[in-house]
């Protein structure tokens, strides 16, 4: 204790010591505690400690060991330091040791590295009192220099990753210095891209080493970058390189690169290389490829065409075009409208399929602007896009016209051959067929195509027949190449043999020109046999008919000269054949009528129509006979050939219409006789009882006579119509004035209705010429009708005047009227008009017979205006006679 | 007064002959009725002022009488008016040489009007 009283006394050193920024320790010599004897602030700071828990203790027991700091050795070496400064006497240094400090409060410690001198302070006597322990905190140093060292390995490691990677590096890399580019490093791959080992290149200018590259511009390239310092890029570039002794030509895609010292100076290039050849060769083929794509694609004429989905624009080739008949591209759209109307669905529904399957495949027709019809077949292919999603189809276009037009010839031809009812067979050489249609299959009992394979042709005949074949048509075919004849051939099934028309011939090689097989079509001969015996029975027959029927038949050419009558014509004229053809057969007609048949006869062949005529004919009996002819004329293609016609004999018919003709004529005749006699006594008596003023006894008498006229009418009309159906009808023709006539029958006819007034219409009509009483005869029936039709009117107007040469008198009523489809039959002979009852308005139906037949035979016309319930207008025109000079 | 004319009717029906003499008579006529045409071709004398003459009577056509009388020299100027029932032979009774036709049955008024026309001095 003395001696720290000894320091302390000198209070000026302790405050120093105190103060020292250098913290300090000052521990007695004395081992093994080498007790704490005093400290300083900057100590206690430096080890977060307190003095009082510090001062007397044992250094080691102040400051223990980190239990975690394994294997330290610190503790030993402070001892070994403490005992060398106090056996020497002189300060020992211990360097940078780890001695961990305890983390006051906790269990912890901190890492800290030192550097520590010991001073041993020494009294007079060389012994060592105490010594100063000055330990400084070097944790920050040592952990600098730790890190330092780290950073080293880490570029060490580095830099030989760098120089591994640059080694084997899939990229050819070379480092060329200086102006002469002498070759500092290289990598194995452009070793071998040079086709040299690296020894041959490293510490040579590379040109010295790849001579063969020498002038071909490489070296500009590089001086370039090395004075300029741009990097220079080359993509594909040909190099001619000796490789293996022998030049390749190689291609390179490469970059070179300035290398820069660490001042930024430049002391070469670093070149840096792939070779592409394979690719450049690839792409090569692709474009070759290609090329003969589209030379294929030219050379079928195929448009093409690529349809973007999304867009709805389609991009097509200068020949799709052209199959569109068009000049040039033009929009989806207008190709679009140019789609056959028919085949339009067709080609939505092929694009709706494109999106299922992936494929655009459909045939459709279209049209070109000259309204011509083609054919085209699309196939195209669907191509997705992003998201899968479909983005565009491209494909082809060919005009397939002319292959569907063969394709539909050939089906058409199939067709035919399979459809004919001639057998059509290909025969092989070897004596059997490969080919038989189906109708040869039937005609001859083959049952299915294998089974016409196998049978050989002998057995499709006799024995007898197919020696024929081999002799006469085989050899035939094969010398002249042809055959063709009746032949007869056997059923395979029924055995039946019948004779068939067989046309052969010999199918020779295109080429060569050598015979490959033979072609046979045969016509089986039975129906045409059976119809031609069929047509003889029917002609047979027909003869039998024409001979037997009471007909006579004739036949006329185009000239109207006979060809042919039946044997009834011959039969009834007693004349052969032969005297009737051409005009022989007018000497059997009767002499009269011979004229009158020929004019009917020309005038009805001028016209080529049916007619008929009726003739006498003095038959073989020497009896003269009645015939009728009708003759109907032939055409053959539209062209006249002549006449067929009938002939009957109708004596009989005549006669009997002769009788009757007579006996109305000796009726009507006799039936007047009395009636004249009643009318002349009827007269008389009127006038002797007018006379005696029996006044209504006369108009009694009167009346009667009336009724006589009504009955003498009656009688006229039967003697008309039975001269008109004979043709005894005379006319008495002369000229006259017309109004005049009417004005006198209307006088007459006035007298006999009370009820109605005739009112005359007329305009100036002058002179007619006809027979003015069978004339006057047909206004009287017109006047007599509307008076009898119109019983409820009052009122009758006759109507005249002069149109265009013609007299035109109308009797206008206002009666009961006919309905339009009575209208025509008014003048036919029996017609009678019924009122609201049957039977209601007497007549024979006759009068307006008789005046149309006048009318028609005077040359003039005949018709009626009607309206039922308002009136009939009866009406004929006639014409006017031309006076001289006007 | 006038002499009364005298007209010969020829006709083979008896009722014609007494009609039509009623008729004539009721007018004044002398009527001279000859059945069938009996004789009229021999007829030099007395003869009528007019002849009515029926055409179609039995077994004569009184057309040929007709011609034969415009033939003879004394009743060449004798007026003959042929009658007949049929209308048509008109034509072939004015050919005949008759003066006029009438047609069966006719109106009376008719039969005056030609007589008058025909027997006029």
């Amino acid at each position: 204790m003395n001696k720290t009283e000894l320091i302390f006394s000198q209070q000026f050193y302790k405050e120093i010591f105190y103060n020292s920024p250098v913290a300090k320790l000052i521990l007695d010599p004395i081992g093994p505690d080498y007790r704490i004897l005093d400290v300083n602030d900057a100590y206690l700071k430096a080890t977060n400690s307190i003095r009082e828990k510090l001062i007397g203790k044992s250094v080691f027991a102040a400051f223990p060991a980190n239990p975690s700091d394994e294997g330290s050795k610190n503790i030993e070496r402070t001892i070994y330091s403490f005992e060398q400064a106090i056996q020497t006497g002189k300060p020992y240094t211990m360097s940078n040791y780890r001695y961990d400090i305890p983390i006051p409060g906790t269990n912890e410690f901190e890492e800290r590295y030192w550097t520590t001198i010991n001073i041993p302070i020494v009294d007079e006597k060389g012994v060592v009192q105490y010594f100063i322990h000055c330990p400084s905190n070097v944790t920050e140093i040592i952990k600098l220099a730790e890190r330092e060292k780290q950073g080293i390995e880490a570029l060490k490691a580095q830099r030989e990753q760098l120089f591994s990677f640059f080694m084997q590096a899939p990229v050819a890399i070379g480092i060329f210095k200086g102006a002469g580019y002498v070759v500092e490093l290289i990598n194995p791959p452009l070793c071998k891209l040079y086709g040299k080992t690296m020894e041959e290149f490293l510490g040579k200018p590379i040109f010295d080493v790849l001579t063969e590259i020498k002038g071909h511009g490489f070296e500009e390239l590089l001086d370039k970058v090395r004075l300029t310092g741009e990097s220079f890029k080359g993509e594909g570039v040909l190099v001619p390189l000796k490789r293996n002794g022998q030049v390749e030509n190689i291609y390179v895609d490469f970059v070179y690169e300035p290398f820069r010292e660490n001042d930024g100076s430049i002391s070469g290039v670093i070149a840096i290389a792939t070779e592409v050849t394979s690719q450049v060769k690839a792409n090569l083929k692709v474009i070759e490829a290609e090329e003969r794509a589209r030379l294929a694609v030219d050379a079928a004429g195929l448009g093409t065409f690529d349809l973007d989905l999304k867009t709805g624009e389609m991009i097509t080739s200068e020949q799709f075009a052209r199959i569109f008949g068009l000049a040039k591209p033009v929009s989806r759209k207008e190709y679009i409208e140019k789609f056959h109307p028919d085949d339009r669905q067709l080609r939505d529904e092929a694009h709706k399929l494109v999106l299922e399957t992936g494929k655009l495949e459909y045939e459709v027709r279209i049209l070109w602007p000259d309204q011509s019809i083609h054919w085209i077949r699309v196939d195209g292919k669907l191509y997705y896009g992003v998201k899968n999603k479909p983005a565009r189809i491209l494909g082809t276009l060919l005009d397939v016209t002319l292959e569907r037009k063969a394709n539909e010839e050939q089906k058409k031809l199939f067709t035919l051959v399979n459809n004919s009812v001639d057998l059509m067979a290909i025969l092989e050489l070897d004596g059997t067929n490969s080919y038989i249609n189906e109708a040869g299959k039937n005609m001859l009992g083959f049952e299915s195509d294998s089974e016409v394979k196998k049978i050989p042709i002998s057995q499709l005949h006799r024995p007898e027949d197919f020696e024929m074949v081999e002799k006469e048509v085989l050899p035939s075919v094969m010398q002249k190449g042809q055959w063709a004849g009746v032949m007869k051939v056997k059923h395979l099934k029924t055995r039946e043999i019948f004779p068939v028309f067989n046309n052969t011939i010999r199918i020779d090689d295109p080429v060569s020109g050598n015979p490959i097989a033979v072609g046979a079509v045969m016509r089986d001969l039975r129906p045409e046999m059976s119809a031609k015996q069929a047509l003889e029975e029917s002609e047979e027959f027909l003869r039998t008919i024409t001979t037997a029927t009471p007909t006579g038949l004739w036949m006329s050419d185009e000239n109207g000269h006979i060809t042919y009558v039946n044997q009834t014509w011959i039969d009834w004229t007693g004349i052969p054949f032969e005297k009737h053809l051409g005009t022989e057969w007018l000497n059997a007609i009767y002499e009269e009528d011979r004229n009158f048949v020929v004019e009917k006869f020309t005038e009805k062949m001028k016209e080529r129509v049916t007619g008929d005529a009726e003739f006498r004919m003095k038959n073989a009996d020497g009896v003269i006979h009645w015939y009728i002819a009708t003759g109907k004329p032939q055409f053959k293609e539209g062209i006249f050939t002549g006449y067929i016609g009938a002939c009957v004999d109708i004596s009989e018919q005549k006669q009997i219409q002769i009788q009757k003709d007579n006996f109305i004529a000796i009726a009507s005749h006799e039936l007047k006789t009395p009636v004249t006699s009643i009318k002349a006594y009827s007269q008389v008596l009127e006038m002797i009882l007018a006379g005696k003023g029996e006044n209504k006894e006369a108009a009694m008498v009167s009346k009667m006579g009336t009724q006589l006229n009504r009955l003498i009418d009656l009688i006229n009309d039967l003697l008309d119509v039975t001269k008109l159906n004979s043709g005894k009808l005379q006319f008495n023709d002369v000229e006259f004035d017309f109004n005049p006539m009417v004005k006198d029958l209307i006088e007459d006819l006035q007298r006999t209705t009370r009820r109605h007034t005739i009112v005359e219409d007329f305009a100036d009509t002058g002179t007619v010429f006809g027979d003015k009483e069978r004339i006057g005869q047909v206004v009287t029936n017109f006047i007599t009708n509307a008076i009898k039709y119109s019983p409820n009117s009052e009122k009758i107007i006759v109507h005249t005047s002069l149109k265009d040469d013609e007299v035109i008198v109308c009797v206008e009523d206002f009666g009961i009227g006919i309905s339009e489809n009575h209208q025509k039959k008014v003048f036919e002979q029996f017609y009678r008009v019924s009122g609201d009852m049957q039977h209601t308005f007497p007549g024979l139906g006759l009068g307006l017979y008789i005046s149309s037949e006048i009318i028609l035979r005077e040359g003039g016309r005949i018709w009626v205006n009607s309206s039922p319930g308002e009136g009939s207008s009866f009406c004929f025109a006639l014409p006017v006679v031309h006076k001289q000079g006007n | 007064m006038n002499k009364t004319k005298q007209i010969m009717i020829a006709d083979d029906d008896d009722a014609i002959l007494d009609a039509l003499g009623a008729m004539l008579e009721y007018k004044g006529y002398e009527v001279r009725p000859v059945l069938n045409g009996k004789g009229l071709t021999e007829m030099q004398n007395e003869l009528p002022d007019l002849l009515l003459l029926d055409i179609w009577m039995s077994g004569v056509d009184g057309r040929d009488i007709c011609k034969k009388l415009k033939a003879g020299n004394v009743t060449s100027k004798m007026p003959i008016v042929l009658i007949s029932a049929s209308k048509d032979i008109h034509t072939s009774a004015m050919e005949a040489g008759a003066d006029d036709f009438l047609a069966k049955p006719f109106e009376i008024e008719e039969l005056y009007k030609m007589i008058e026309l025909h027997t006029a001095v």
